[in-house]
């Protein structure tokens, strides 16, 4: 177990470290000044010289590539173009809406998705499977903004049930009123996501489920006497949750280039709307401050749901 | 190998499959043939706001464009980028997996490693900072999804690789004295064909997402029509929730792309059920 942590973590590690590289070569070595991309052109002659120096920026690029990840390493990713603000400030800022989206639509895909997914591998080929897939093909193929379209045309332009946008109306109400409306600002944003995430739980869940009922210990199980339910759920299960668990931290990258596309529509104040907002500013370093921080996210949930496999499956836990 | 002929006899039995390559095709045609169908639509048009009618089969947009002649040629850029895409993801990560599946080793592991490591990332926002800097324009948006997309065919590839090169006729290739680039890239490419053709297709639908969203942030080619760029123009322009409410601005493009992403998406399941007989139905 302890050697098998190490490796993930190091693994995490590694595909952070190569994130950040890859960030830092993109937008030192294309053809545009490199100064521009780091150093807001407005700013006053002395601030843009201080700037140069703390970047390094007059060096040579694999020295200016030590600076950036030592002032990375202390928390420091650059002045964001707009705001001005330090870059690590803004994404904290707007991380936790984020993350509160994340964690709404991996709950609910995964409560929903599950169970569907049991219950269409018990009779595959059959009605419930077939509808199942037909309309597992269609949530995978919708573009996440035509959906976002078409819950904000119905529900909030035509039936007025729902706020078009935004995470709370301003300004912030007080105790229980403020999460009721922040509750009630997060329903299509995350409506839209999950409708796009359970597909892949489905799907997953379905395909293993059916696998492991073809197994021999699920025959030994039901000659045992147990019924159906129990062995499903026991025996069946339990296997078959595995892959689940692992698209489930696969499926986040997906997500959160989904989430960039819904919170951008619905005006929700997350990272993927900050993302958003600085392409328009080319606001170069919140742009490469937002994809670290999300490329953190996906390491950091790969090594939980590896962990919880792990926990899962004795094979790996001893092994 | 498959038999040519019972795969064809398999493929046109499975509806789901010929669907797929008709809306394909369909599409693929209307694309080819925009300059004859419509005008380039471009400038500034009388009527604003239409709704559907004989002269704008799907209304005008607030230019007074006609949306129809939009989503034509739209499917155009669909298709160029889908093409160039998969052209960049196919020359970059079959042979990467090709060559990690056969030479295992220490190359093997660092291509697999780089394979592990891409696929982890965060794709959309990854692309949205090359296209950011390397400035819009259709080709480089292409190509940004291609160099994103090649990592899932990689691994594919590498996995089937993998499998076929245990195989005896690989073993009897070797010991007839083949150097292993023909084995490589004829013994066991052709025989890795098919689960490579399925994930193609599924780079095709992929990249008219990613363009698509792409464009709709903002990030597209202003002076290429895609339907991404209708849509960002529509949403720009308030057209959902605002009043007056065109909906048919924002309907027709996100159905085409429904559509094309679905008819690839069709295309791709059925040939891997014709491809793994064990799935077929009769």
């Amino acid at each position: 177990m302890a050697a098998y942590l190490t490796r993930r973590i190091f693994k995490g590690l590694l595909t952070i470290f190569a994130s950040v590289t890859i960030t830092f070569f993109i937008l030192r070595l294309m053809p545009a000044d490199p100064v521009a991309l780091v150093v807001d052109p407005k700013m006053g002659l002395e601030a843009q010289a201080a700037m140069k120096a703390k970047f390094g920026l007059d060096k040579p690029i694999l020295e200016q590539y030590a600076i950036f990840i030592g002032n990375l390493i202390q928390g420091d990713m650059g002045v964001s173009f707009k705001t001005r603000q330090p870059v690590m400030a803004v994404i904290q800022e707007k991380m936790p809406w984020t993350l509160l989206l994340l964690i709404i639509v991996v709950t609910l895909s995964l409560l929903v998705g599950i169970p569907v997914g049991v219950r269409a591998a018990k009779r595959p080929n059959k009605g419930f499977d077939r509808f199942v897939s037909l309309l597992t093909m269609f949530s995978i193929s919708i573009f996440i903004p035509f959906l976002s379209f078409a819950f904000l045309y119905l529900l909030a332009y035509y039936l007025k049930l729902l706020p078009t946008g935004g995470a709370y109306t301003p300004p912030p109400a007080d105790g229980l009123t403020y999460y009721k409306d922040v509750a009630r600002h997060a329903v299509l944003p995350s409506l839209v996501l999950f409708i796009n995430n359970v597909a892949t739980i489905i799907l997953y869940t379905r395909n293993s489920m059916q696998d492991v009922l073809k197994e021999d210990y699920i025959r030994t199980a039901y000659s045992k006497g147990w019924n159906e339910k129990y062995v499903t759920r026991v025996h069946g299960l339990k296997n078959a949750l595995i892959p689940t668990i692992t698209v489930t931290g696969l499926m986040i990258s997906s997500l959160i280039g989904g989430a960039v596309m819904t919170e951008t529509v619905f005006a929700w104040p997350g990272v993927g709307r900050l993302i958003y907002d600085s392409v328009s500013a080319l606001d170069y370093p919140v742009l490469q401050g937002a994809f670290l921080i999300l490329s953190a996210t996906v390491v950091v949930t790969s090594i939980l749901s590896d962990l919880i496999i792990a926990w899962l499956d004795p094979r790996i836990r001893l092994g | 190998m498959i038999e040519s002929r019972t795969f064809r006899e398999a493929f046109f039995r499975n509806r789901l499959a010929v669907l797929g390559l008709i809306g394909v095709v369909l599409i693929a045609l209307t694309g080819i043939l925009a300059p004859i169908l419509r005008e380039y639509p471009s400038g500034y048009g009388s009527e604003l706001y239409n709704q559907p009618s004989a002269k704008y089969p799907l209304g005008s947009d607030s230019m007074g464009l006609d949306i129809f002649a939009e989503v034509i040629w739209g499917s155009r850029s669909s298709f160029y980028i889908s093409l160039m895409a998969v052209a960049v993801a196919s020359l970059i990560g079959i042979p990467a997996g090709l060559i990690s599946g056969y030479y295992k080793g220490w190359i093997g592991e660092v291509i697999d490693g780089t394979v592990d490591i891409f696929l982890t990332l965060p794709t959309l926002p990854l692309m949205i900072i090359i296209a950011a800097v390397m400035g819009p324009s259709i080709t480089n948006v292409a190509i940004v999804i291609g160099l994103l997309a090649w990592p899932s065919l990689a691994r594919i590839t590498r996995n089937a690789t993998l499998k076929i090169s245990e195989m005896q006729f690989i073993e009897a290739a070797r010991s007839l004295g083949i150097n292993s680039k023909a084995i490589l890239f004829k013994h066991i490419f052709l025989n890795i064909a098919g689960p490579v053709l399925v994930n193609l297709t599924l780079v095709m639908a992929t990249a008219v997402l990613a363009e698509s969203g792409l464009s709709f942030l903002g990030l597209g080619d202003p002076t290429t029509w895609s339907w991404g760029t209708i849509l960002k123009k529509a949403w720009d322009a308030g057209a959902i929730i605002d009043t007056p409410n065109p909906w048919w601005w924002w309907l027709s493009p996100s159905l085409f792309i429904t559509l094309y992403v679905v008819c690839f998406n069709m295309l791709g399941t059925g040939i891997n059920d014709t491809l793994n007989p064990k799935n077929r139905e009769d």
